[in-house]
């Protein structure tokens, strides 16, 4: 039986997991699961320890494991602690040796898409069986490459075996979120559901309710939705990116919003991406002058 | 108990031997039911007592009735007696005495003074109760009559016989003998006289008009439809019989049959199609009066039916049986109703959805009608809507269950019948996301989660016994079970918080989603959205519905009355009720509620009450107060219960009372009142109580007055001891002495450390040991001897102890006693300081406005010029709150509606969003949103000229900042970017488009607006910084159809014009202080050059005026009079502010007299020209000039090529296509 389906040990755990409640995977206690069950769940836990922050902590731990799960995790926690070659390696590595187990094609596969090897991160999750996991990953791939058609199929082929699965409905979310129209409201509403309910609510879902709401031109919901995750945690990547582009697309002042983020995340891709237009735009400027000085 | 049918609900059931008459009250929640034990039972049906019982009758009681006005009954028995009884009394008026057997039913009239009864002598008889006669004896049936009955209207009289008819009798002559003559004839006096005889021959009170034969065996019940001409009987034959007359004739019309024993009674429903009828089968039946067939049927396990009775109003009915009586309902009579913002969705009785609307009060016509859905006589249970799919969900008991959800028409009109339905089965479905709903199905314990395609997603296992759901809030669902609610998350599939409440019938939320109040029959409980319990209370009176007010207060409403309560629990009776209503919303003083007919009421209510408790618990005194002062609401009660809920500090406020306020401020610690209060009262109880309050304060001083007030002369000395108060200290000891109360002399004298008195005292009372010894041990040695001559011994005859140091009291460390400790402010609260009118933010007028306008050119005037403009300020609107206001403002209104701009190209798949931006557009403003810079020059270049591109730098990252979301996705990867489109009900990826902050509506309705009012603010560097803005907006922009773009132009110009004025008036400023001015004519003269520049920019009128007003000051006082006779003409031609045109026209008067120009300057007022926006010199018209091509500044032919001085950006002469804004 699949461990993560309706019925499995491992659901609450996967939920948490992908609703972002990572410190409620970490406190999972996984006392009580059946032994096959039990390597799972401390995959998960190592992986939400990483999502949190604490990858050194996580290398240490998986120093000198031979399980491919957990070599795989080293790697993503490499990967995390900014030692990408070494993560890069592990990772291809593994894709060859063991690139039929389910936790290293979404481990491995995330580390050679972070490092920019989308086809092998493609080919590798293309193994899976019926892992939502890799689908989802698959589908994040296919958008960051723009490929939404191939998202689109991937989302309604994942429908029809696991259903209503969190995963399913969060994966076609980004989709949704990408092909937008009606879509954006039925993002907005799951997104909204996990957001509001207290049980599944973390950081991550509120702010990608917030940026349903950007999308559906809500701006001021958008608002209260990223105070409401500001008052989850005021220092957050994205919550920071994000409430820069609602400033601006408001019309609002975001120089203060901007110093806080390039003070927490000066690599975020906002900034990078920022930076890299500046230049342009000044490189672009140079071509014009007025015929006469004035 | 088993039953068939869903819907009967019993309200009550009593317990007694076999009941065989019943009649309701008419008004109050009243049964009579009379037994076959011979005693007759008065229930109240409502509230489940027995009000009394009357016990006069020998034998079975048959017959009963209320009667509709006075109170009265009638009952009759076999011990062939009909009574009359007043209940009012409790006991038999009278007796009527006439039948020979047994009495089976007795009615009154329903207007005359008249009682029919029937008797197993086979005759039915008429009595006049008000003269206590018989006033007719109707004969013809040969077997017992069963049942007689008054037609509601008609003079006519039913009844049924066991002979096995059925008679329809009239009865006119009876009531034109009865109706009281005006004049009595001899004839009509002989036969009043003679009526109560039998009358022998061809009786023409009582005639027989059909006879109705039909049943095969006797006929135990009949009764008229209460409107149309229908009889209904019942029979030994099992049958139920329907039958109609006319005038003229009477027929059978149908049978119904299902009775598989005698029928006993029968009747119509008093308001709907219906026909009830019970058997000694123990069944109740019902019956569709048009098609004949039964609809539902009751059966009871041991208890043949005999009797059935309808209420004459409400929809309840009474059968009587072996073991008692029960009350019950065919139907339940809630509306199913759901309200959604300012929106009531209801189902009427007809089965119609309708909606209404709280802020309008208007019902809207049939949005849906419902027929298809459940069987006709079974209304929907429920009604739950979804505001983002505009969809109902209903669900109805029939068939075991079943639901429907059906979109609304989107045009309130339509009345659709629902034609995209998908239903199904189940007992409760309610919406729990927008896009999901849970059905739950109570035969196999199984909640369903679906979508809106009405497929199953999800199927989840409730915890066993539940009965119910009901939404929990995004995500989740409320079980109901029989002895708990559980909070269950859907996701999780697991029960996340249980409470054990027993019984629950309906959930109402709050509006904001916090509080839940669960509601049972008699108990209102609420909790939070987490299912912690936060109050519960109870009712005697069974509670209907809820809702809750939006400052969340929970109203509720019972039988009879409108409740309120409080989140703490703390409740009252908002109003009373004369019939049941459904709370479907509360809005400040009106309630809105749906009757049981389903049609929405509104009903007023004083809130004051509730919002006074609630400010209470919530500490806003503001609007206590603003309570207190606009309501009769303080008394008594009020007072008790501030204090009970331990609010003596307010409470206090209110009280006149002494001895009252006394407690009150000893409750609240405020011990100035309470000594107040004390000192007026003067009782030694208070002023201990006070003691002992004041010392727990630290308060001595109150202490010490106390105890003065007390003459508890030994703690004052130990509190001047505490204090360190040596002064009052050796008072005391003088009042001890004086007092002769050696024990406290010589407590004093040790307090004082005064041995000297200690010795003197102890020689007083002539212990002379003790003084020795007192006096040795502090070294007095000739005191020593004195005592020792005194008492005539010497220091060998006596045998000392050690003697031990001298005891010395301490020294005070700090004279407390010079003031109080620094006691604990007396809890003076805002309310109190509010009451006693010492806080002024109360008020609710604005702070004075200020009056701090400045403007260069007022220092030379004769008038002070602050003051000046300041009174301006106060003639003009008040929003003009500083700098210069001089009128209203004529601001374009733009109003923006975005609609998909079209485009031409197509795009491929692969690319990023952006890139299909740039594709999509010809527009700069989207090419920059694509982060395509390059090409957005190029458009720019090629449109406006545009070369100078750093002032742009803002913008253009402004607009790319806006451009993408970053949806966190999964961990360890980065976000997923999405593009922010103004298309927003798009997919097509050739149409998409990005969105363009700050659009024009945001321009002119922000900025524009901030640029006026830094303009009359006298902030022209500001001023000249937004309208650079302005313009640098509207330059990469997008609008969405033609008339924008006029907006935008017209924007543009303004902005335009804004910007050369304020720069040429800030150019004027740069030439140097007044004074510096005035020295130096070639300043002078430029100053006033560019003063009458400034006015010639096209600004408001408003802003043109103070140009002006500026321009001509200055050249009246540097004696161009000329200049400034020109601008007051043009001052008072554009009109305005009073102040100033009078102003304007006193100059133009001073002028006149001298209309000359001291100094000659470059401004022809009679020319037609414009200011060349570089050199801030006219440019007369028919002399060359060159424009810049975005904003249309004009300038001297020699600045052609330089970059415009107005925007900043576009190359002065350089002609392009011209600004594009729309796709």
């Amino acid at each position: 039986m699949d461990p993560f389906s309706a019925e499995g040990e491992l659901l609450n755990l996967h939920n948490y997991f992908h609703q972002g409640q990572f410190q409620e995977v970490v406190d999972f206690d996984a006392v009580g699961l059946s032994k096959e069950n039990a390597l799972p769940a401390r995959v998960f836990a190592l992986r939400a320890q990483i999502a949190l922050g604490q990858a050194k902590d996580v290398i240490a731990d998986v120093q000198g494991e031979q399980e491919p799960e957990l070599v795989a995790v080293g790697a993503l926690a490499e990967l995390a602690a900014g030692n990408e070659s070494k993560a890069g390696k592990i990772a291809e590595k593994l894709a060859k040796e063991s690139g039929d187990n389910s936790t290293v094609q979404v481990l491995a596969g995330t580390v050679l898409q972070a490092a920019g090897n989308n086809e092998e991160a493609l080919k590798l999750l293309g193994n899976h069986q019926g892992n939502l996991e890799a689908v989802a990953l698959m589908v994040q791939i296919h958008l960051q490459q723009n490929r939404t058609d191939l998202a689109v199929k991937e989302v309604q082929a994942a429908r029809r075996w696991a259903q209503d699965s969190l995963l399913v409905n969060i994966a076609e979310s980004w989709v949704g979120l990408r092909v937008g129209g009606e879509k954006y409201q039925q993002a907005f509403y799951v997104f909204e559901e996990l957001a509001q309910a207290p049980a599944t609510s973390s950081i991550q879902s509120v702010i990608a309710q917030a940026v349903a709401e950007i999308h559906l031109g809500r701006l001021e919901e958008a608002e209260a939705a990223l105070q409401q995750a500001v008052a989850k945690d005021p220092i957050q990547a994205d919550l920071l990116a994000n409430s820069i582009v609602l400033n601006a697309i408001a019309g609002k002042d975001t120089k203060e919003l901007k110093s806080s983020l390039s003070s927490i995340a000066p690599e975020h891709h906002f900034l990078a991406d920022l930076h890299e237009k500046s230049s342009l735009f000044d490189k672009a400027a140079t071509k014009y002058s007025s015929k006469v000085a004035a | 108990m088993a039953s068939s049918s869903p819907n009967m609900l019993t309200k009550f059931e009593s317990k007694s031997s076999r009941a065989k008459g019943i009649a309701f009250h008419p008004k109050r929640p009243w049964i009579l039911v009379s037994l076959h034990s011979s005693t007759i039972q008065l229930w109240d049906y409502r509230m489940g007592t027995l009000i009394d019982r009357f016990e006069e009758h020998d034998g079975p009681v048959r017959g009963i009735d209320f009667h509709k006005t006075q109170p009265l009954f009638v009952s009759g028995g076999d011990d062939y007696k009909i009574k009359v009884w007043s209940y009012q009394t409790r006991r038999c008026l009278f007796t009527l005495n006439g039948h020979l057997d047994y009495v089976r039913t007795v009615f009154f009239h329903h207007e005359l003074p008249w009682i029919i009864s029937s008797s197993d002598d086979q005759t039915i008889r008429i009595w006049n109760w008000q003269n206590r006669s018989l006033i007719c004896t109707m004969t013809g049936h040969n077997h017992y009559t069963m049942c007689a009955q008054f037609h509601p209207k008609d003079d006519l009289v039913v009844s049924a016989s066991l002979d096995q008819s059925v008679r329809v009798w009239d009865i006119s002559g009876l009531r034109k003998k009865h109706s009281a003559p005006t004049s009595m004839t001899f004839e009509d006096q002989m036969s009043r006289a003679n009526q109560n005889q039998a009358d022998m021959f061809g009786n023409t009170d009582a005639v027989v008009k059909f006879v109705l034969e039909g049943h095969d065996r006797g006929v135990n019940w009949v009764a008229f439809h209460p409107t149309l001409p229908l009889i209904v009987s019942a029979g030994d034959d099992r049958l139920v019989k329907l039958w109609r007359m006319s005038e003229t004739k009477a027929w059978e019309v149908d049978t119904c049959r299902g009775h598989f024993q005698n029928a006993s009674g029968c009747l119509f429903h008093p308001h709907q199609d219906l026909i009830l009828s019970v058997g000694e089968d123990k069944t109740i039946r019902v019956w569709d009066l048009n098609k004949r067939t039964s609809v539902q049927s009751f059966k009871r396990e041991n208890d043949r039916f005999w009797v059935i009775a309808a209420h004459p109003e409400i929809n309840l009915f009474a059968a009587g049986h072996d073991n008692g009586v029960m009350v019950f309902k065919l139907e339940r009579e809630r509306p199913a109703s759901a309200f959604y913002q300012n929106n009531l969705f209801f189902i009427t009785k007809d089965k119609h959805v309708r909606s209404y609307d709280f802020q309008k009060n208007v019902e809207s016509p049939t949005l849906l009608t419902l027929k298809k859905l459940g069987s006709p006589w079974v209304p929907p249970r429920s009604l739950s809507y979804n505001p983002a799919e505009r969809a109902i969900l209903v669900t109805s008991p029939a068939d075991g269950g079943s639901y429907e959800l059906i979109h609304l028409p989107r045009e309130g009109s339509g009345s659709a019948d629902g034609s995209d339905t998908k239903r199904g089965q189940g007992n409760s479905a309610v919406f729990v996301a927008r896009n999901r709903f849970a059905v739950f199905n109570a035969s196999n314990q199984q909640i369903d989660i679906k979508d809106l395609s009405n497929s199953t997603t999800k199927t989840i296992k409730p915890p066993p016994g539940t009965t119910d759901i009901y939404f929990g809030g995004t995500g989740n669902l409320l079980l109901i079970t029989p002895s708990a609610v559980h909070l269950y998350d859907i996701q999780q599939k697991k029960s996340v918080a249980e409470l054990a409440v027993g019984g629950v019938k309906y959930i109402v939320w709050s509006n904001d989603g916090m509080y839940a109040a669960l509601l049972r029959k008699h108990n209102v409980t609420i909790v939070t959205k987490a299912l912690e319990q936060v109050s519960t209370l109870h009712e005697t009176i069974r509670i209907k519905s809820a809702t809750w007010d939006d400052a969340g207060v929970l109203l509720y409403s019972t039988l009879n009355h409108i409740k309120y309560t409080l989140l703490n629990g703390d409740n009252g009776i908002v109003r009373t009720l004369d019939q049941t209503v459904y709370l479907v919303r509360v809005k400040a003083r009106t309630v809105y509620c749906l009757d049981r007919n389903a049609k929405p009421k509104i009903l007023n209510i004083d809130p004051t009450e509730y919002r006074f408790k609630m400010a209470l618990v919530k500490r806003n005194y503001e609007e206590m107060l603003q309570i207190i002062k606009n309501s009769s609401l303080v008394g008594q009660s009020i007072i008790s219960y501030l204090q009970k809920k331990g609010y003596p500090e307010i409470a206090l406020q209110f009280v006149q009372d002494p001895q009252t306020r006394f407690e009150l401020a000893i409750e609240c610690g405020n011990l100035d009142v309470a000594v107040e209060m004390a000192k007026q009262l003067d009782r030694p109880k208070l002023w201990s109580r006070l003691t002992t309050e004041a010392l727990a304060h630290g308060n001595h001083q109150i202490v010490e007055m106390t105890y003065q007030k007390l003459r508890q002369f030994d703690k004052l000395s130990f509190l001047y001891l505490a204090t360190g108060d040596a002064a009052k200290l050796t008072r005391m000891a003088k009042i001890a002495e004086h007092r002769g109360d050696f024990t406290a002399r010589f407590q004093n004298a040790l307090y004082l450390g005064d041995v000297n008195d200690r010795i003197q005292m102890f020689k007083e009372i002539d212990l002379y040991p003790l003084a020795y010894m007192t006096a040795k041990s502090h070294g007095l040695t000739e005191e020593c001897e004195s005592i020792l001559e005194a008492t005539g011994l010497t220091e060998d005859q006596i045998t000392l102890p050690a003697v031990g140091s001298p005891l010395t009291p301490p020294k005070p460390v700090v004279s407390t006693f010079k003031a109080n400790w620094p006691t604990k402010a007396t809890s003076q609260s805002f309310f109190e300081k509010a009451l006693l009118g010492q806080v002024e933010g109360l008020s609710l007028e604005d702070e004075p406005v200020p009056t701090s306008h400045s403007f260069g050119f007022d220092d030379a005037g004769e008038e002070d010029g602050t003051k000046r403009n300041g009174a301006l300020a106060e003639v003009d609107d008040d929003e003009d709150a500083a700098g210069w206001d001089m009128g209203d403002d004529i601001v374009p209104e733009v109003e923006s509606d975005f609609v998909n701009v079209d485009s031409a190209e197509a795009g491929g798949a692969g690319s990023s969003e952006a890139d299909l931006w740039a594709r999509n557009s010809p527009l700069a403003a989207d090419h920059v949103a694509g982060g395509s810079f390059e090409t957005a020059m190029q458009l720019l270049n090629r449109q406006l000229g545009a070369v100078n591109f750093d002032p742009l730098k803002p913008r253009f990252m402004e607009i790319y900042e806006a451009s993408k979301t970053y949806l966190p996705a999964s961990p360890g990867l980065p976000p997923i970017i999405n593009y922010v489109r103004r298309t927003v009900d798009e997919t097509d990826p050739r149409k998409v488009l990005p969105i363009i902050p700050r659009d024009i509506e945001s321009l002119a309705t922000n900025d524009l607006q901030r640029g006026y009012e830094a303009m009359r603010g006298n902030k022209l560097e500001d001023c000249a910084l937004i309208f650079k803005g302005i313009l640098h907006a509207l330059l990469v922009n997008a609008v969405s159809t033609a008339s924008e773009v006029e907006e935008a132009k017209k924007l543009v110009t303004s902005a335009c014009e804004y910007s050369i004025a304020t720069a040429i008036e800030l150019s004027r400023r740069k030439l140097g202080s007044n004074d510096e001015v005035a020295q130096s004519p070639e300043k002078l003269k430029r100053s006033l050059e560019l003063s009458a520049y400034f006015t010639i920019p096209k600004l408001e009128v408003a802003h043109r005026q103070l140009a002006l007003l500026s321009a001509m000051r200055l050249s009246y006082t540097n004696k161009n009079l000329n200049s400034a006779l020109s601008f007051a003409n043009r001052m008072l031609a554009n009109g305005g502010a009073a102040k100033m045109l009078d102003n304007a026209r006193k100059t133009k008067a001073q002028c006149e007299r001298n209309p000359n120009d001291a100094l000659e300057i470059e401004f022809d007022q009679f020319a037609e020209f414009d200011i060349c926006a570089a050199s801030h010199t006219p440019i007369y018209s028919g002399s060359p000039f060159e424009v810049c091509a975005f904003d249309g500044s004009k300038y001297h032919s020699k600045f052609k090529g330089t970059v415009c001085a107005v925007c900043k950006v576009c190359e002065i002469g350089k002609n392009g296509s011209g600004l594009k804004l729309v796709a």
